[in-house]
This record gives structure tokens, sequence and C-alpha cells, in this order.
């Protein structure tokens, strides 16, 4: 019979934290040696290991301003996007839903196109990231405000009013983009593939409370989230008030990812084949199943994003490329394998 | 014996679809009720209704005398234990978070399950015999010691009243037996069970009272061997029913007659099986 390797897991995910951090650090076109990289966090961390690492002074501005942020931005927004994912299949009930699903996706991305056509990305840092994440908060109390009904959430009007608020946002970044010239254009393209390019310890400040807060949240729901992804009629009989819980974890789902998007871009994937793929090792107690989320989120977007800037000598592939390219093979693989064992 | 449940002059269904008409009686502590009836009679309806789950169009329900419109989600789960019919499970739990469902009601929102919760889960398990497969993923296992998992998951809501739908369909001789063992066991020791039947013969070995529902009305409500007899089976299900008593068990036990096939049928017959075909007439 069937067990789930909770331990192994977990152990392996640590390992392939700290593996990946160092390689994040390290990789790109500026050359910087893996061990270089190690010396400088110990030495960072106050630790007097692997002193001789002689690190120049234009080395540690690269690492302080350029990678670490990134690397940072990538981790917050991998666990952010897996966990809101975690959640949102648990609240469902449905293995294939992800943060799309209830017109975040969406409403972030009118809101980016919007600051992009009106030029405001071009004249502040964080314009855009407050359009996207205004964008994304409309697009789900909409959906919510739709789908609720006496008090009630019915999981299958929700999905319904999640498609249908992503196609009238989707129609409106449509005739925007169609109203905008060339270099715009690109810029919106860019901005939906997702990237973690040029991102900023002021990046990492508009993330970091948000989606810490929201992923403590919900791994303190985990108990909660495991009933109702028994399904509507089971929650009710052990006397859970349903439609509250449903909507406490939506927004917070919903808060999550739209700080996530609003500082990397719209990067598909993550969210949908990260918790699948954990359930699958770790099993659906979400107990168990959040926190591997979380650590494999982050440590699988800074991986994509390390890769894409290795592979290419002279550019850098986008994350939202890579996860793409690289989660589908692995997440075939588990599916195939899975269904073997029946 | 004391009234635990009062069910008053109810009706209730769905939308436009009256299911249940005026139907009305007492539960007292300990007794194991069958709910009995042809398919269609509004058995499970009944049961949803008793545990607040569908709205009444008239009558009240009266749980320790107190209206269940009255009671909390979380107090009610704290009186009632109700097992479905069928469960779409989703995700492959394992057989331990199931069961650990069965807590939820006594564990505040901020609290996490704590030792005690772990020792009556593991000794709800080891009563239906389910302890060595704590770990085992749900849909990996056979559909009795699912059953036993979800009747595990039940019992460790450690309530005075148990509504059980069907628990045993689909299990074979042995575990169907076994459920109403378990049950009638537990109405001994003081708690009140009230079950969906679709096995007759068990109901009468086993159930301390049965309620047979036709047409949306409480039919006859008394003990097995009153109810589940030739004339009441017969009409309430609407084909010969004879009802013998067994010398080996003292119970009743129950067949259907088989009523002569009219001619259309014996036409119809003839083409299901390709007579013409065959060569026959």
């Amino acid at each position: 019979m069937r067990t789930y390797h909770r331990k192994l897991v977990t152990a392996v995910l640590l390992i392939a934290f700290c593996v990946v951090f160092g390689l994040s650090l390290s990789a790109g076109q500026y050359d910087l040696g893996f061990m270089q990289v190690v010396g400088w966090c110990f030495h960072q961390l106050g630790l007097s290991f692997l002193q001789d690492m002689d690190i120049s002074a234009q080395q540690e501005a690269v690492l302080m301003f350029i990678r670490a942020p990134r690397t940072v931005v990538g981790l917050m927004v991998g666990a952010g996007l897996a966990a809101s994912g975690t959640v949102l299949q648990g609240l469902f009930s449905n293995p294939l839903a992800d943060p799309g699903i209830i017109g975040v996706s969406s409403g972030a991305t009118m809101g980016a196109v919007l600051a992009i056509c009106i030029g405001i990305n071009s004249t502040s840092m964080i314009g855009l990231p407050i359009f996207a994440f205004t964008g994304a908060i409309i697009a789900v109390s909409l959906t919510i405000g739709l789908a609720t009904r006496n008090g009630r959430i019915p999981v299958l009007t929700l999905l319904l009013a999640g498609v249908v608020v992503g196609m009238l946002f989707s129609a409106v970044t449509a005739a925007v983009l169609t109203i905008m010239d060339d270099h715009k254009v690109q810029q919106y393209l860019f901005w939906t593939i997702g990237s973690l390019d040029y991102r900023r310890w002021e990046h990492v400040l508009m993330g970091i409370v948000p989606i810490s807060l929201g992923i403590m949240i919900m791994l303190f729901m985990a108990r909660h989230l495991n009933i109702l992804a028994l399904g509507e009629a089971e929650a009710k009989a052990v006397g859970m008030p349903v439609a509250k819980y449903r909507l406490i974890l939506l927004i917070v789902a919903a808060l999550t990812t739209a700080s996530s998007v609003c500082i990397s871009g719209s990067i598909g994937f993550v969210g949908l084949i990260i918790p699948h793929m954990m359930r699958m090792l770790v099993g659906p107690n979400h107990k168990h199943l959040l926190p591997a989320s979380i650590l494999a989120g982050a440590v699988f977007l800074v991986l994509c994003d390390s890769i894409g800037r290795i592979l290419l000598t002279n550019r850098e592939i986008n994350v939202g490329i890579m996860t793409a390219v690289l989660g589908t093979p692995y997440f075939l693989y588990l599916l195939r394998k899975n269904t073997g064992i029946k | 014996m004391n009234t635990i449940l009062k069910v008053n002059d109810i009706t209730t269904g769905y939308e436009n679809n009256k299911i249940l008409q005026k139907v009305s009686f007492s539960v007292k502590k300990g007794e194991f009720v069958g709910i009995i009836g042809r398919n269609g009679a509004g058995k499970s309806t009944l049961l949803k209704a008793l545990r607040g789950f569908l709205p009444l169009r008239q009558g009240s329900i009266i749980l320790f005398d107190k209206d269940i419109k009255d009671y909390q989600q979380r107090e009610m789960a704290a009186q009632i234990a109700y097992l479905q019919q069928q469960i779409e499970l989703t995700f492959d739990y394992t057989a331990k978070d199931m069961v650990m469902a069965g807590r939820y009601p006594y564990i505040n929102w901020w609290e996490q399950q704590g030792d005690d919760d772990l020792k009556i889960i593991e000794a709800c398990m080891e009563y239906t015999g389910v302890s060595d497969l704590a770990d085992t993923p749900i849909r990996s296992m056979s559909g009795g010691q699912r059953q036993r998992v979800l009747l595990a998951k039940v019992l460790a809501q450690q309530t005075p009243v148990l509504f059980l739908d069907e628990p045993a369909a689909g299990l074979d001789l042995f575990y169907q037996e076994e459920i109403f063992r378990f049950c009638q066991e537990m109405c001994r020791r003081g708690k009140t069970v009230i079950m969906v039947v679709h096995e007759l013969n068990l109901a009468a070995r086993y159930c301390s009272r049965v309620i047979l529902l036709h047409n949306g009305s409480v039919f006859a409500d008394a003990e097995p061997e009153k109810v589940l007899t030739d004339g009441l089976l017969s009409e309430a299900y609407g084909v010969d029913i004879c009802s013998m008593k067994n010398p080996q068990t003292g119970h009743a036990d129950i067949f259907t007659v088989p009523v002569q096939a009219d001619v259309r049928k014996r036409q119809l017959l003839d083409t299901i099986v390709g007579a013409e075909r065959m060569g026959e007439s």
C-alpha cells in the first residue's frame, strides 16, 4: 500500500533550498564562484568560515544590490504563489484550481496594462505594482461578490464567476492594448511572462509584509483547510461554518497572490503544479502539504530563474518561461508515475 | 427512558418537490432505529432534515429540549454525528487525517489538535479495526476498510446521537453484520443510533425499532417484528413480500415472492435475449 514520505521530502527540500540560494547568488553574466558566494553569506551572518574567499567591492555590490534582492524576491514570490495555489485547490476541492481561477491574474494584468498605458511605470518603481495589486483585488472582490448567495459561496458558482470576471478583465486589457504603441505593448508582454529582472530591495520591502503575513495565516488555518477540502457536506457535518472559512481563506489567498504577482509579473504554473507535486509526495494533509509547497515553490522559482540566467551566454530567459518549460515534463512524469501505481 | 429527539409534524423537501409530509415521531435514549422504505420514500431526506441540512416548511425538530434551529453549528456537531451515504473525496487523505476530522467540533478555531484528540481517534480506529491503516491513503483501501474508517470518524465525534445513512451499502456480508453489531453494542451503552437501512433481515435482527416510510409519510413505527410483516411491507414496497420467523435466529427473514411475468414482459424478454435471431420463437 502507498504511504507518503514526509521526512525525506522535507530534508531534500531544505538541502535544495540552501543549494539554490547559493546558485542564484552566483549565477549570471558577472562572474562569481559558488564558494565565494557561500563565504560571503557566512560573512554576512557574522560567521568566520571561508574567510580567505576574497571578494572585491564590485563583486560585493553585485551580490548586495542585484543578486540578493532578486533571489529574495524569487523566494517570496515562489512561496506565496505555491501557498495560495495550495489553499485554493483545497478550498475548491479541485486539484486543477490555481490563483488564476478567481480572477487574480486577469485583474492584475489589467492593472498592469493600465499602468503601462498611462506611463506610470517609467516614472515610479512602485506605480505598476500598485496598479496590478489594485486590479487583482477589484477582480477578486467582483468574483466573490457575484458568487455569494444568501450567505453561501457555492464552489461551482464561484468557479463560473471567476471565469466570467476573468473574461471581462481580459477584454478590458485587450481594448487598452489596441490603443497602445508597440514599445508599450512590448513592456506589457514582458510583464505577462513574469520576470525577476532588476528587482531591488524596494520590491522586497513591498512584498515581504503581505506575503509573509498571508503565508502565516494560511499555515495557521491548515487544520480548517483540511476540513473544507473534504467537501461542503462533510465540513458541515462536523460543524464548520463553511461560508465564513471559505471567505477568509479566499481573501488571504487572493491578497497573497496579488502581492506576489504585482512584484514579479504574472508567473504561471507555480501555483498549479507545486501544490499538485507536493500532494503526491507528502499527501493532502495541509499541515504537511502547505509547508512543503511553500518551500518547494520558493526553491522551484529561484531554480528556474537561475537556470534562465545560466543557459544562454548573452541573454537571460524569463523565469515565467522557465517555470513552464521545466515544470511541465516533471509534472507529467509524476502524473504518469502516480496513475501507474493505481 | 427519556426522549432525546422529537419530530413534530415536519414537511420538507427540495425546491418545489415535497418529499416528506407531516412526519412525526420521537426517539428515546439508547434506541437503535432503522428507517426503511423503498427507493425514493424519503429516508435520506428525513435524516438530512433531522440534522438540520434541509429547511423545514412546517413543523419543528426538538433535540434535547431545544429546537435544532437554535443550535450553533459546532454545538450541533457535538450532539449528532452524521455519516453520509456517499463521500466523494477529491484528495487522498490518510485514515488518520480522516478520523481526525471528527474532532473538529471540540477544538476552538485558534487551537490545534492535542494529545487527547489523538488518544480518542486511536481508540475509535482500534474499535472499528483500522489501526493498521492509520497512515494508508483512503483511496487505496477496499470498500469495507473505507467504511470502517468513516465509521471511526463518526465515532470520534463522541456524540450521544449517530445518524448513519446506509453505512452497510456495498459491503460484503461480514462487514454488513459487523456495522450493525457495533451499533447495537453502542446503543446498549447509551448512544442512540438512527440508521437508514436497506437490508431488512439485518434490521429485523439488530434494530430495536423500525420506522417504515411510504410516500413521504410514516407508514408504520414499532418494534421490528410488528413492522416487518407481510402486509405492511408488501404495501409499502409494492411487491409481494413474505416474512417468516427464522427458527435459528428467532428473527424475521424477509423474501420477495416472485410474480408471474405478464405477456408483455415475456415479449420484451424475447427481444432482449434475441430469441428470433437464435431461431427460437
